[in-house]
């Protein structure tokens, strides 16, 4: 799977996610989306980690900065 | 199981897009089977889209109320998860979430925002670190008593305040039991265990706690799902969730639940079918000894399980009442005689055994027993009588068992829809209001919609000349079948394969529905003698009763007469002990008697007289057809 592929799965993600429609790219954060607070994220988290049977540690998605960095660490997971 | 969140939810995108009304029909069903927290919130995200776009669900009974959660953790997202499950039956609820571990303030303080928001409903969910025995695993029972007495005293005080300051019901978590082996089983010897302190804590609650309160059995749930499989540390950790994802959902599920039933009252009324619901096989063909019931067999073993459990019911306080297609004398036969039988004649406040649609007899149970059919549940093994019913009693809530015996009692155990909620049945006698018009109103049985329908069922039959395949099915069925069965004559295996190309009309009937395949169902022989047609065998099962099967071979056996060239056709009945069903079969078919005995009654009609039925049935011509 390629970065691109990734991203291309995470538009189906928050799709079922958000009910405003977000295009999502890699430099996609969440200052750019009214509804990606504190609260949803977890809704967000948990269905990424479902959609690409992944589970991610302690702190890791808060590392990531945005789209392009949740994609890496998607594909670092899927490699391991 | 791992289903892909992508395709999966292609169908409801595409009926919300264009604002299908099955888009929330859709929505509904679903939701009542989604277990899995992404599937969840998935279908969460569809309705709040709809929501958005205002394409609203045009129900009729939309309740609205006010739900607070509170609890000594973070209570997102299980309040959108509580939701979405109430908005899906029709509740659509306004919720407030009280802060992060503040409930105590928030419950008794009469400034705060809970008594401001006047909610209809209170969500408690008390943190188990302030509440579990707090002393060491050594200390004496009594200390562990004391505490814990206390502090079951304070989470129902907290309810108490809250109630009396909002006036609103109190819905109450217990605890779940630690699911790690430490301390190994010492946990079960001593009360200060917390194992043992925490269950200790929840039955004290919940033997203590008043009526206002009701109890959000955690314990229970998480012991259903599996103790592991409820928590998530990880969660807890990151943003104090107190649940896994996939739990929160059989909490949220559990809180829409406990919230309707607290307005809806439970169901009163059981109504049950017979044959392969109470018993294994047909009564009116296999008899009395012939039945699968009792410790002789696996299956004869779970159907008698099952009455043990509809007999558990009734101790419970639930009317029980029969409605079985069957002869009365048949239906009533393993009640009497059966000595295997758990259920008794008299367990039973209605008993309808006879042909007529179940709509109709359930119509007479209502006015029988004076009860709305509101309160009223079906169970059947068969799902077309589940349909026609709530086509036509949409009030009865019907519940298809399924094809397998040994899943009869889960799914009836599981059904929620006989759930006690007090010892004193204070609404026991509430029932009685109920109008006969009002059961009227909700059945819409007549002749128009019955043709309806049989339409909707989308029936086709193969109409085939016996085949030397179906010699099997054929002779079983011809020496099975007593009720629809004109002549009763019986035929060898061997005698059956001798009529394959033949010069007597023989032909079967398999019949498919929406439901599936119902498979060979009627058999007709006949023989032509000069220019008279003779029918010879005319069998039927009784599962496709009243489903025009009878006519459409009635024509079939009228196009080959002219084709034979035949300008009467001849009818006999031979009543047997278990055939009255069919003794008026030849007249309402159109034929004209011409003789009676004890031994028989001839009938017959002239080719040319005949008049085609129309029937709902598509007919599809079998491969090797001759006729």
């Amino acid at each position: 799977m390629t970065k691109a592929d990734v991203v291309s799965k995470l538009q189906d993600v928050f799709d079922n996610v958000f009910v405003e429609d977000v295009k999502v790219t890699e430099e996609l954060s969440a200052n750019d989306v009214t509804e990606w607070d504190s609260l949803s994220h977890i809704t967000l988290i948990v269905a990424v980690e479902k959609a690409f049977k992944v589970r991610f540690g302690m702190g890791e998605v808060e590392a990531a900065n945005n789209v392009g960095g949740l994609a890496d660490l998607i594909l670092k997971k899927l490699q391991a | 199981m791992s289903v892909s969140p992508i395709s999966d939810y292609q169908a409801l995108k595409a009926l919300l897009a264009s604002k299908s009304e099955s888009f929330w029909q859709e929505l509904a069903k679903r939701t009542a089977q989604s277990r899995q927290f992404y599937d969840f919130s998935f279908l969460s995200t569809l309705r709040r889209k709809a929501i958005a776009r205002d394409f609203l669900p045009s129900s009729g009974n939309v309740r609205k109320s006010k739900l607070a959660l509170l609890g000594g953790c973070t209570l997102f997202p299980l309040s959108e998860l509580i939701s979405h499950a109430l908005y899906m039956q029709d509740n659509h609820c306004e919720i407030w979430s009280g802060d992060y571990d503040n409930y105590v303030w928030e419950m008794t303080d009469e400034s705060s925002d809970l008594r401001s928001f006047r909610p209809d409903f209170v969500f408690l969910l008390p943190p188990a670190s302030r509440y579990k025995y707090s002393g060491k695993l050594s200390d004496s029972k009594e200390s562990v008593l004391d505490e814990l007495t206390k502090n079951c005293a304070s989470i129902l005080e907290l309810c108490r305040r809250a109630h009396e300051g909002t006036g609103a019901e109190v819905i109450l978590c217990n605890f779940i039991l630690p699911s790690y082996f430490d301390p190994g089983e010492i946990r079960t010897r001593v009360m200060a265990s917390e194992w043992n302190s925490l269950k200790w804590l929840n039955m004290e609650i919940g033997l203590t706690a008043p009526p206002y309160v009701h109890i959000c059995d955690l314990e229970f749930l998480a012991a259903r799902k599996g103790g592991l499989e409820a928590r998530d540390d990880k969660a807890w950790f990151e943003s104090k969730q107190p649940f896994s994802a996939d739990f929160a959902v059989d909490v949220a599920r559990e809180v829409a639940h406990i919230i309707r039933s607290v307005r809806n009252p439970a169901k009163k009324v059981l109504i049950v079918d017979l044959d392969e619901t109470l018993w294994g096989g047909i009564i009116g063909d296999d008899g009395l000894n012939g039945i699968e019931l009792g410790d002789t067999s696996a299956r004869g073993e779970c159907f008698k399980e099952f009455q043990r459990v509809i007999k558990e019911l009734s101790d419970r306080g639930v009317i029980l009442s029969v409605c079985s297609k069957n002869d009365m004398h048949n239906a009533v036969a393993p009640f009497e005689k059966h000595p295997e039988m758990v259920l008794r004649k008299d367990d039973f406040a209605s008993f309808q055994a006879n042909w007529d649609p179940k709509p109709d007899n359930i119509l007479q149970i209502a006015s029988e027993l004076n009860l709305g059919m509101d309160s009223f549940v079906l169970i059947d093994d068969n799902p077309a009588e589940i349909d026609i019913v709530s086509q036509f009693a949409p009030a009865v809530t019907g519940l298809w068992l399924g094809t397998d015996p040994s899943d009869y009692i889960r799914c009836l155990r599981d059904s929620r829809l006989f759930e006690t909620r007090s010892i004193t049945q204070e609404d026991a006698n509430r029932a009685s209001q109920y109008k006969q018009d009002e059961n009227r109103k909700g059945l819409l049985l007549n002749a128009e919609s019955m043709e309806a329908y049989l339409e909707s069922l989308k029936m086709q039959a193969h109409i085939n000349d016996f085949q030397s395949v179906d010699v099997p099915r054929v002779a079983q069925l011809i020496n099975k079948s007593n009720q629809f069965n004109l002549t009763t004559k019986r035929r060898s295996e061997a005698e059956v394969a001798s009529l394959v190309d033949s010069d007597y009309v023989c032909y079967s009937l398999r019949l498919q529905d929406r439901f599936g395949d119902l498979g060979l169902v009627s058999i007709i022989i006949a023989k032509k003698e000069k220019t008279d047609l003779i029918i010879d065998t005319w069998l039927m099962s009784c599962r496709v009763l009243k489903r025009q099967v009878e006519h459409l071979c009635m024509n079939e056996l009228f196009s080959r007469a002219r084709s034979l060239n035949c300008n009467t056709v001849k009818g006999f009945y031979i009543p047997s002990a278990k055939n009255q069903m069919v003794k008026d079969f030849f007249p309402t078919m159109g034929f004209t008697q011409v003789k009676t005995s004890d031994e028989f009654t001839e009938y017959e009609t002239r080719t040319g007289e005949f008049k085609e039925f129309d029937t709902k049935i598509s007919v599809l011509r079998g491969p090797n057809d001759k006729g």
